[in-house]
């Protein structure tokens, strides 16, 4: 817990100071801003204004920030070293990777909190269906962190930053396209179980559209749980080899 | 302090640690001595808890380093060989950071304590990215006696640092050693001369040689080597005039100079001034040769069955 606790202090720290971090708040902003904008422009004379646009947008946009905001957590302290010398601090191995995992779903959490001022500005012009943006979050928020935990497992696996960003892209783009292959394929008992594995699957139908379903909130958090898993055999298996 | 009884640690098929025993006893500094790949680092990670033993086992303070790590790792403070650090945080937060991770009651005197001990105090607040090799080994020093361990493991300490650092932190691993255990590796024999209470010679993951560094020497030096540079002489002549001389085993020109092998016990150079003298010829340099860790391996190589 303690241990925990000071990895995340660490971790969150980097995060509000290195350059990169400002860099991907920045993009995340102005991009989530143009998707505001653009949606609130549509709203003057073609449809309704949509108080999910921005988590509808995210629920694609993690596939990129996911693995930017995850990349360095663990390979950077492989390939310099540290690692060794968590592994021989009085943590455990399972504290190092909760550490690394909350801290950047934390830093995450921040960034859409920001994004909350949208809605303001919303609600200040028209009255939204507030229910239906507070389950977006929700559900994007889960997301997120699913993402995040996949991110993290692919930064265990490698001392490459790029290398460790390259696959969570690949493999979060594989689980989001599970949807619409689950949408393609013919065979139904097929298409239903790539649909269930799917990020986008357990977002665009229910939380994305004002839905708290308990079965999604299982989906994203054993995601997490799986990933995190995983990432803490990997860490680990350091120490056998 | 350190019980370590047939230690083994297989990666593989290949044993880089092989059936390893020794002690280190609180207040000392041991030093483990042998070239690359002999199975330095290996040892000091199963010390550490980093990594299990394939086979016999450790103990730090009573405490098994597999079975009981957490509490091993609570009382060890240990330098990797690579100096680990984190390039972005400060000098002073970078120490704080192990301090409270390993537990430290009063964090803050700790810290100012460790970073006066290395003489970073004032750099405290110097990005870690910014500290020249030397600086980073001494932060790595730091961070490894911030948490005032029973047990500090050090893993080639002066390697790539210039003359002056590595006296410096030679200086420090001495002063440490007053009321610490410092287990310290190395491939330099003066070094471990120099540093160490006890010297451990490890080659191909064996203990090779023990003891305190003067009997040691006594024991891997079978003999003295001594170098002769003469005026202008005879050698012929220079051959025999050494050969008579009772003591000297093996002689061999070198240019205008000649080595000298001589058994142990005997010290032939008042013998050979004279007699040089004597026959009127110039001597213009006598010196013994100090042995290499080659060297010493070659003799105990030679002397017992490890190849
Ligand atoms: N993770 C590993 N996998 C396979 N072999 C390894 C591993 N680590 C070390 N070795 C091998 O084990 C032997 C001992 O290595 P070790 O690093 O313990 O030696 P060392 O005495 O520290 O050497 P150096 O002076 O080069 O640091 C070497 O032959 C090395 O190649
Ligand atoms: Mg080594």
């Amino acid at each position: 817990m303690r241990g925990t606790w000071l990895i995340f202090q660490r971790e969150t720290k980097q995060y509000f100071t290195s350059p990169l971090a400002y860099l991907i708040a920045f993009a995340f902003l102005i991009i989530t801003g143009l998707i505001f904008n653009n949606d609130l422009t549509l709203s003057v004379d073609v449809k309704p204004a949509n108080p999910a646009a921005v988590p509808n947008f995210l629920s694609f946009g993690m596939i990129f920030f996911a693995p930017i905001l995850t990349m360095r957590l663990l390979a950077e302290e492989s390939r310099e070293g540290t690692l060794e010398l968590l592994l021989t601090a009085p943590v455990r191995d399972n504290d190092i990777v909760f550490g690394k995992f909350l801290s950047a779903w934390f830093y995450y959490s921040v960034l859409l909190a920001l994004t909350f001022s949208y809605q303001f500005i919303l609600i200040s012009i028209t009255s939204p269906d507030l229910g239906h943006a507070i389950s977006a979050y929700i559900g994007i928020w889960l997301y997120g962190g699913a993402t995040i935990a996949v991110g993290l497992l692919f930064s265990s696996l490698t001392e490459n930053q790029v290398v460790a960003a390259f696959l969570s892209g690949t493999t979060l783009l594989f689980l989001w396209l599970g949807n619409i292959a689950g949408q393609v394929i013919t065979d139904i008992e097929m298409a239903r179980i790539v649909r269930t594995l799917s990020l986008q699957g357990h977002f665009a139908t229910s939380f994305g559209q004002g839905l708290v379903r308990a079965e999604d909130i299982v989906y994203y958090a054993g995601l997490m749980a799986v990933m995190l898993f995983i990432t803490i055999r990997i860490v680990e298996s350091h120490r056998w080899r | 302090m350190i019980e370590v009884r047939n230690l083994t640690k297989y990666y593989g098929n290949f044993a880089a640690v092989n059936d390893v025993s020794f002690d280190a006893h609180s207040g000392e500094i041991v030093g483990l001595l042998g070239p690359n790949g002999a199975g330095k680092t290996s040892t000091m990670r199963m010390l550490t808890g980093f990594m299990p033993p394939s086979g016999g086992y450790a103990k730090v303070a009573g405490y098994d380093t597999f079975k009981e790590s957490i509490e091993v790792r609570r009382r060890v403070g240990y330098l990797p060989e690579n100096v680990p650090v984190y390039p972005d945080m400060t000098v002073r937060d970078y120490v704080m950071f192990w301090a409270k991770l390993r537990r430290v009651a009063k964090p803050k005197q700790q810290v100012d304590a460790a970073l006066e001990r290395v003489q970073l105090t004032d750099r405290r607040n110097t990005l870690v990215r910014n500290l020249s090799k030397g600086l980073k080994q001494r932060l790595g020093l730091a961070q490894a006696l911030v948490h005032n361990p029973e047990v500090i493991i050090l893993d080639e300490p002066t390697i790539g640092i210039d003359p002056q650092q590595v006296i410096e932190v030679r200086n420090t691993v001495k002063e440490l050693g007053q009321d610490h255990t410092v287990l310290f590796s190395t491939h330099i024999l003066a070094e471990a001369e120099q540093v160490c209470d006890r010297i451990l010679i490890i080659n191909n993951g064996h203990i090779v040689a023990s003891g305190e560094p003067a009997a040691l020497r006594q024991q891997i030096q079978p003999g003295v080597q001594l170098y002769i540079l003469l005026g202008k002489h005879t050698p012929g002549k220079v051959q025999q005039l050494f050969k008579a001389i009772e003591g000297v085993k093996h002689i061999e020109q070198q240019g205008d100079g000649y080595v000298l092998d001589v058994e142990p016990g005997h010290d032939v150079r008042a013998d050979i001034a004279t007699q040089i003298v004597e026959a009127g010829y110039a001597l213009l340099e006598m010196r013994p040769l100090a042995m290499t860790l080659e060297d010493i391996f070659l003799n105990i190589i030679s002397d017992k069955d490890y190849a």
